[in-house]
């Protein structure tokens, strides 16, 4: 059965870039939902049947690491998948994001090959 | 050229990669590094600020018409004047390039945060980094025009 995804990032441009690599890496995905930052991530995830998340780190109003640290404090919402996608992929970053329940990090810039070799298995 | 010069290669790379990866455009580095770029003209200029035990700033600056092609390229469709979508275009360009810097000088043991990116445009501007910083500009070629990324820091 075919994924919905929501896309976070406060670039429409990087979301559309997004939207654009997985048709490309050819995945099955259903609906694309988008939120430009971390609380708007929320609002959609509690409103949607989404099934993974692709996340920005460096995000205004709630960046991806708080937008974690919320997510996983709520019960109806807490399991849903989140990758993250981010330019920020030092250790520290991604490890934070992995204890907080990201199950894995692509980073920007990324190609359609890359994005299907990373999210393929969750797919 | 300050004791960060030995990440220039790297963020050179860098450059190339984003381009050739996501813009879909391919470029070339060409001719020696400047110190300074004087009066930028019909122009639109991304940038990050990098905080942390290293203050500085990461700069693309890029001709209108370069822009327009960089944005158009990026989002599949047809750019016609400096709007939204070419700001937020450049801006993410400066975003995934001051990603890039920030790892390479973690790599050197600094510990460094980035702002969210913004973008100024104009007829004529200059680009004045503070004295305290240290600055140089890499020139770069691309089929619609001649752009600079630019790497102010602390020393």
């Amino acid at each position: 059965m075919a994924k919905n995804v929501l896309l976070v990032d406060d670039s429409s441009t990087m979301r559309k870039i997004v939207s654009r690599s997985l048709r490309q890496a050819g995945l099955d995905f259903g609906d694309i939902y988008e939120a430009g930052d971390g609380l708007e991530a929320l609002d959609v995830l509690e409103k949607e049947a989404v099934d993974i998340v692709l996340s920005d780190i460096n995000m205004p109003n709630m960046n991806g690491i708080e937008f974690l640290r919320e997510k996983s404090g709520r019960d109806g919402i807490k399991d849903i998948p989140v990758f993250m996608i981010s330019t920020e992929t030092g250790d520290d970053i991604i490890g934070e994001a992995k204890s907080l329940g990201a199950v894995g990090a692509l980073k920007k810039p990324f190609t359609p090959d890359k994005v299907n070799e990373v999210l393929g298995p969750f797919m | 050229m300050g004791d960060f010069s030995d990440i220039i290669p790297k963020v050179v790379d860098a450059t190339v990669e984003i381009f050739t990866g996501m813009v879909m455009m391919e470029i070339n580095q060409e001719g020696e590094p400047l110190t300074e770029l004087g009066i930028i003209k019909d122009s639109i200029t991304g940038m990050v600020g990098l905080a942390g035990t290293h203050k500085g700033m990461l700069a693309v600056h890029f001709p209108n018409d370069l822009a327009l092609a960089i944005t158009t390229s990026f989002l599949g469709m047809d750019v016609e004047e400096i709007n939204e979508d070419v700001q937020d275009a450049v801006g993410e360009i400066a975003n995934m390039l001051g990603g890039n810097v920030k790892t390479l000088l973690t790599d050197k043991g600094y510990d460094i945060q980035l702002s969210l990116p913004s973008t100024i445009s104009g007829e004529e501007y200059t680009f004045l980094a503070d004295n305290d910083l240290q600055q140089i500009v890499i020139p770069f070629t691309a089929p619609a025009g001649n752009f600079f990324v630019e790497l102010e820091l602390e020393a």
